[in-house]
């Protein structure tokens, strides 16, 4: 049995936990194709047209798979990871959509719902309201999802031990953990976003590897330890709402107040509407901390070029600022 | 006592309006939001925040020039953008040097002192039985104007007199104003009902009646002067109107307890659960909800109204065009924001009411009665 997972929205982030998760089930999973203009098409023609481009990639992954003759489309309905905060709308009615979008495949969709207080206490009873998980007991659903669980956090350190998720995806299976990662970079840029913004090939332009050959060290919210991101958000009166917001939030006040990051970049796709708050939030503070802030706006139509030129032209601003402050504090001349 | 004011949503005014006065306040009255609103509120918001965000900043920044200094709202806690709009405002007010101008009133859990020290704010000097009594004048008051407004959607399709159901609701609004006992406020519903009695009607049968509901996100459905003025258009275009959202139902489904208020908006929320399984924020599940009984109703089409990028409507609009097959009836989305064209999208709701008028009594006989209209 083919259990298809489309590479798009939190595939970046949980597919170490999925994947052993159903293959432990006996499922043989399919992961589809990377982003492309092809997906973007398939995607943008069976979506509402204002909806954000996170949404039409994965609509566009899901028809692909249904294209290939998979058994099953895994796409859970995200609701609660953390107490107290929830996923945006987007997240919660995505199987709805999937139903109402692919009315014939409407039982092949496999949409448990994962409510819990963290990831490893996903409630087995949740996972059984969907006909397929069902047909297992409740002690093998548990023990497989913890199997997920333990390759996740291994994917997890992997990226706090600074590596991108592209590069932990292709590590977390290795016997050893790597090292550290070892950053030589000019400046370092503490770069801000959606994993399924800036890791998506297509819609994210491959920001990293640019900014990277730019001479610049990156990190991302997923690179800090949870207590860094929760001693920003908790003082807060009132925290945001969403999960993923909050970690991207955090991690930007976070890197505002290290004085090694140079200067921050935030990656949010056209439309979105939890960051249309909290990018207003870091372009006011950014006048407090004094830390150069740029925003990168993607959607479907985005032209590589106009993306070059603008974090060209901010890194190569960051650069000057550092040397000038290297040189007035006589480190260099 | 504070200046206080509040946000301007359809005929929320006069309950705040009213509220205010009896405590004792003097009340700076919100002016309606206009084009000048609009764009004070998208020079200073955010440029993806959603449209009610931009109307309610400039509205308050209005306000604030008129002298206001405590202005209050509801709070909420998502996972809708709305539930945020307090701190995104008050953020905002900050930054253009206004301090502690706004009270956003959160579910009392949440922040217990913070809520009680708001509220103290507000009660002023007033005994607390004598605030009950305020606030159960209130509910009343908004009451007779969701019955009263509702029977203005449905005579505006009928009116002889171009404009006649509009002047006598300004009438009736007025009547409501006065009143601040309850004897005084049953008078002006009684005076309402004859008003609107004795304006000339055009006389038509019952299956040649076309009836239009309205959904969507709450603010642009309830507040006239954001959505193009849906329901007078869709009068004058012919069409009795029943909106999705009154105040009353509002107040009935999340101030109430249920077993007091009974409120038919929780029938609603199970009938929305047959497309959306769990909550998703905003309206969403309601709304689809409400097609469902709108279309038990007999009614012939659905106009949703959402501000751009709504997050929850954007679902409920994915599912829509499906929907709309399976029942057979026509539905028509409109995003609204300040670049929304009022010429454009008056041309689409014409069409729309045309092809359903065209599909209902036959085009042959649609294009006749056109002719004969002139």
């Amino acid at each position: 049995m083919n259990i298809g997972i489309p590479q798009a929205l939190l595939y970046y982030y949980y597919y170490p936990l999925w994947q052993p998760f159903l293959e432990q089930l006996g499922a043989k999973t399919i992961v589809s194709k990377p982003t492309d203009q092809d997906i973007i098409h398939q995607g943008s023609r069976v979506s509402v047209p204002e909806i954000c481009v996170p949404i039409k990639v994965f609509n566009g992954h899901v028809n692909e798979l249904l294209n290939k003759g998979v058994d099953y489309i895994f796409a859970p309905r995200m609701v609660q990871v953390e107490k107290g905060l929830t996923f945006c709308p987007k997240f919660l009615g995505l199987p709805d959509m999937l139903d109402y979008t692919f009315p014939a495949h409407k039982n092949q969709m496999l949409a448990p719902q994962i409510k819990g207080t963290n990831e490893w206490s996903v409630s087995s009873q949740d996972l059984q309201k969907e006909p397929f998980f069902a047909a297992f007991d409740k002690s093998r659903l548990e023990a497989a999802w913890q199997i997920g669980v333990k390759a996740w956090n291994r994917f997890r350190e992997i990226c706090r031990r600074g590596y991108l998720i592209p590069e932990a995806l292709d590590l977390y299976q290795k016997p050893d953990l790597p090292k550290v990662k070892n950053q030589q970079g000019e400046i370092k840029i503490g770069l801000i976003g959606y994993v399924y913004d800036i890791y998506d090939k297509l819609v994210g332009m491959e920001i990293c590897q640019r900014l990277q050959e730019m001479g610049a060290d990156l990190s991302t919210f997923e690179m800090l330890q949870d207590k860094d991101i929760d001693r920003q958000i908790d003082p807060m009166k009132k925290s945001l709402f969403w999960t993923f917001s909050n970690k991207v939030f955090g991690a930007g006040l976070h890197f505002y107040q290290q004085p090694e990051i140079d200067g921050i970049i935030h990656v949010t796709a056209f439309g979105c509407g939890p960051d249309s708050l909290s990018g207003k939030m870091m372009e006011l503070d950014a006048e407090k901390y004094g830390k150069p802030f740029m925003t990168v706006r993607v959607d479907e139509h985005s032209g590589e070029s106009h993306l070059q030129t603008r974090i060209e032209a901010f890194t190569d601003m960051l650069k000057r600022r550092k040397r000038l402050r290297l040189i007035e504090l006589g480190v260099r001349s | 006592m504070a200046k206080i004011s509040f946000p301007y949503m359809g005929e929320s005014v006069v309950a705040y309006k009213k509220i205010g006065h009896m405590l004792g306040h003097e009340v700076i009255e919100p002016p309606k939001p206009t084009q000048k609103t609009v764009d004070l509120g998208v020079k200073h918001a955010p440029e993806f925040a959603c449209f009610p965000l931009k109307v309610l900043l400039g509205t308050y920044l209005e306000e604030i020039a008129l002298g206001a200094d405590l202005l209050m709202s509801s709070g909420g806690h998502g996972p809708c953008r709305a539930g945020y709009y307090g701190e995104m405002h008050r953020k905002i007010l900050r930054s253009l040097g206004y301090e502690g101008h706004l009270i956003i009133f959160d579910a009392p859990r949440d922040h217990l002192r913070d809520f009680y020290q708001d509220l103290k704010r507000i009660k002023a000097n007033n005994s607390w039985i004598y605030c009950y009594h305020v606030l159960k004048l209130v509910y009343r008051a908004i009451k007779i104007m969701d019955e009263l407004e509702q029977k203005v959607s449905r005579l505006r399709a009928y009116e002889v007199k171009t404009g006649s159901v509009n002047r006598a609701w300004e009438q009736i609004q007025e009547l409501v104003n006065q009143a601040f006992t309850l004897p005084q406020l049953e008078a002006a519903q009684k005076e309402g009902h004859n008003l609107l009695d004795s304006l000339e009607m055009i006389p038509v049968k019952e299956e040649r009646k076309l009836r239009i509901g309205i959904i969507g996100e709450i603010y642009v459905v309830m507040e006239n002067s954001t959505n193009m003025m849906m329901e007078q258009k869709l009068g004058e275009l012919g069409c009795e109107v029943r909106r999705s959202q009154y105040l009353s139902d509002w107040i009935d489904f999340n101030l109430l307890p249920h077993w007091i208020s009974h409120p038919h908006e929780a029938e609603i929320q199970k009938m929305g659960t047959k497309y959306f399984d769990i909550g998703i924020g905003g309206h969403a599940r309601e709304n689809m909800g409400w097609i469902d009984q709108f279309s038990n109703w007999g009614y012939d089409g659905i106009v949703h109204l959402l501000p751009f990028g709504c997050l929850p409507e954007l679902m409920s609009q994915s599912i829509i065009p499906q929907v709309s097959k399976d029942l057979n009836l026509p539905i028509i989305s409109f995003a609204l924001d300040e670049q929304s064209g009022l010429a454009n999208n008056l041309t689409r709701l014409e069409a729309f009411v045309d092809l359903i008028k065209a599909q209902k009594f036959g085009v042959k006989q649609h294009i006749l009665q056109q002719k004969a209209a002139g």
